[in-house]
């Protein structure tokens, strides 16, 4: 993970203020501020329903939301041509396109839409797919489909990525495949890449920042370890004492009870353990905030804006 | 933002700062869509070509018309025409409607429910290209059917052919205004049905019928005035017409209805079909290419997969 820090030069990629989306009387969103970075990895989190579709195909231009303002790179994405689009590219879990062309073909003919593609064999090579370029698109695997997918949506040189939940029903090799894959997108070539899931695990892993989506709102926003301190979940902290009984304590400070606790023994700490609140704690304590109602308290999620 | 937010941006990355997120002119020239779009034609040719599918479902048209050949016998009642020319050349303009009405809705349900619609959309010059390819396609598939046809009748069972130059020019002129009224029509239809499956069954019974009633298979005159009066809203009786006009010698007009080939009609009514599949056809497709989204082709997937209809 690269240093923080502020960038007062550069502009957002994707800039979003009080969107709102409704339908009728249905309210999806209810004011989403966002701001993405340039070559940054930036996942959207959050369960069913929350509005991480709806957020998603607003940015992408396939939606037309009902107020508010968006910009992604400088252009309002209802009024995004053709040099706007040939700029972003776009990973959907859904698609199943193509079934008769071969993998090859394929990503040369749509290389041909674009002014400056990437060579096809290399970009071939990059997803792991060099062994399948002859084969018909619809004998490839699930997750073989997907990296075509992925090479499909980098082949004009996007500079801002969409991934949609990119790694469901994946299975673990093809997952660890797929996250070095786009690392390398955003680390080595300055990707921007806005990643929705389910995955928690993906998200940690990936993201430099995560927004988590709940009820139609951002609850929280910040990189993985941010939102784990953040959290109201606190660092558990396991030992087992002289007595031989275990203890387990939570604390905001688990530095602080453990100098403690090897001062009161004076010497080692037997079955020591400590458990830092991980992402899926933080997401649960979000969720569950919602549901109980009390989701006028995040006051760390919105404001600020103008 | 909030400043928490802003206090955990990442630091630009070298080398893209000059090119920041904010510039709303076009940095990249869009390129003509005419060369994707005759690339791409080109390609679903090649596949339709090595489909097995799809070609003995061409081949099985050319050996029922061969087969009604051989098996209808005498005269068009008052002429010297064999009946089978007559029911050849209906046979004919059968063809291109069915290619334009059926092949073509069906390419298209199927695209879009697939998402190609959707990946073209998200392409720069993705919808110009995927409508100058289906075009292609569409008059290759037309030429290519009809050719087959006619020269395999021709050699095989002495089945109808040109008389003249004239003829050859009115077989020109109707397959082309039949192909420009049944296709926007058929993109217009491929862009509001439901899905592959529902689609074909909600097409197959209209073109059945028109089939039966439009004088396409049988001569005009031996069916009640009324579904004479109602086929003859539609197109398919007048390429058939005009199909017989071209391909049967003039002292066939004697079976038709006016008595005569009506060729000013014929042209008349394909252009106002042409028109009125033009007005459709284009609000229609672009309401479906604009609600293409992620999010209703995942719903669409479901949708399919609940109904067994595809795999997961």
């Amino acid at each position: 993970m690269r240093a923080p820090g502020p960038t007062p030069t550069a502009r957002p990629v994707i800039r979003a203020r009080n969107v709102t989306m409704a339908y009728g009387d249905l309210v999806v969103l209810r004011g989403i501020d966002l701001d993405v970075h340039r070559g940054e990895v930036f996942a959207l989190l959050g369960p069913n329903g929350a509005g991480k579709t709806t957020t998603v195909e607003i940015l992408e231009g396939f939606r037309q939301r009902s107020a508010g303002e968006v910009r992604v790179l400088g252009t309002d994405p209802e009024r995004g041509g053709d040099a706007w689009r040939g700029r972003i590219g776009l990973v959907l879990q859904s698609w199943r396109d193509h079934r008769r062309w071969r993998v090859a073909e394929l990503l040369t003919h749509f290389a041909t839409y674009y002014p400056d593609p990437r060579d096809p064999a290399e970009l071939l090579a990059l997803v792991g797919l060099t062994d399948q370029a002859g084969r018909q698109v619809d004998r490839l695997s699930g997750g073989q489909r997907r990296r075509l997918d992925v090479a499909l949506g980098i082949v004009g040189r996007p500079e801002l990525l969409f991934l949609d939940e990119p790694t469901t029903g994946f299975d673990p090799e093809a997952r660890r495949e797929f996250h070095v894959l786009v690392e390398r997108l955003a680390r080595e070539e300055g990707v921007t890449v806005l990643l929705t899931t389910h995955d928690l695990v993906e998200a940690e892993r990936l993201a430099d920042r995560i927004a988590m989506l709940v009820g139609g709102r951002i609850r929280v926003c910040g990189t993985p370890s941010d939102l784990a301190r953040r959290a109201a979940a606190q660092t558990e902290v396991r030992w087992t004492a002289g007595d031989g009984t275990a203890h387990r304590e939570r604390t905001k400070d688990p530095s602080r009870l453990v100098w403690q606790l090897h001062r009161d023994a004076e010497g080692p700490i037997a079955d020591l353990e400590v458990r830092r609140p991980t992402l899926e704690d933080t997401y649960l304590h979000m969720v569950h905030r919602a549901d109980d109602g009390t989701d006028q308290a995040a006051p760390a999620v919105r404001g600020g804006h103008r | 933002m909030t400043d928490k937010v802003d206090a955990v941006d990442t630091a630009d990355v070298a080398g893209m700062n000059d090119a920041p997120g904010g510039t709303a002119e076009p940095r990249r020239p869009t390129r003509p869509y005419w060369r994707a779009g005759l690339l791409r034609g080109g390609i679903e040719l090649r596949h339709l070509l090595r489909n097995p599918k799809e070609m003995s479902g061409q081949l099985t048209n050319v050996v029922v018309a061969l087969l009604i050949a051989a098996y209808v016998s005498g005269e068009v009642p008052g002429t010297d025409t064999p009946m089978a020319h007559l029911v050849l050349a209906g046979f004919a303009a059968y063809l291109l409607f069915q290619i334009g009405l059926i092949s073509l809705p069906q390419m298209l349900v199927t695209e879009r429910e697939e998402g190609a619609l959707l990946r073209l959309r998200a392409t720069p010059g993705g919808i110009p290209a995927y409508l100058i390819a289906k075009c292609l396609l569409v008059v290759v598939m037309a030429v290519g059917s009809l050719g087959l046809l006619v020269a395999a009748t021709a050699l095989l069972v002495d089945g109808p052919l040109p008389g003249g130059p004239g003829d050859w020019l009115t077989l020109l002129w109707v397959t082309t205004l039949g192909l420009l009224a049944v296709v926007p029509l058929g993109a217009a239809l491929g862009a509001v049905l439901p899905n592959p499956r529902e689609a074909l069954a909600l097409i197959m019974l209209p073109t059945m019928g028109l089939l039966f009633t439009s004088g396409a298979v049988f001569p005009i005159t031996s069916l009640p005035v009324l579904v004479q009066q109602a086929a003859a809203v539609f197109p398919l009786k007048w390429m058939a017409q005009g199909l017989r006009s071209a391909l049967l010698p003039d002292s066939a007009r004697a079976a038709e209805a006016a008595g005569s080939w009506e060729l000013p009609m014929v042209a008349l009514v394909l252009t106002a079909w042409a028109v009125i599949g033009f007005l459709l056809a284009i609000p229609l497709l672009r309401r479906a290419a604009r609600r293409e989204s992620g999010s209703r082709l995942t719903a669409r997937h479901r949708k399919a997969v609940r109904s067994g209809a595809v795999l997961a």
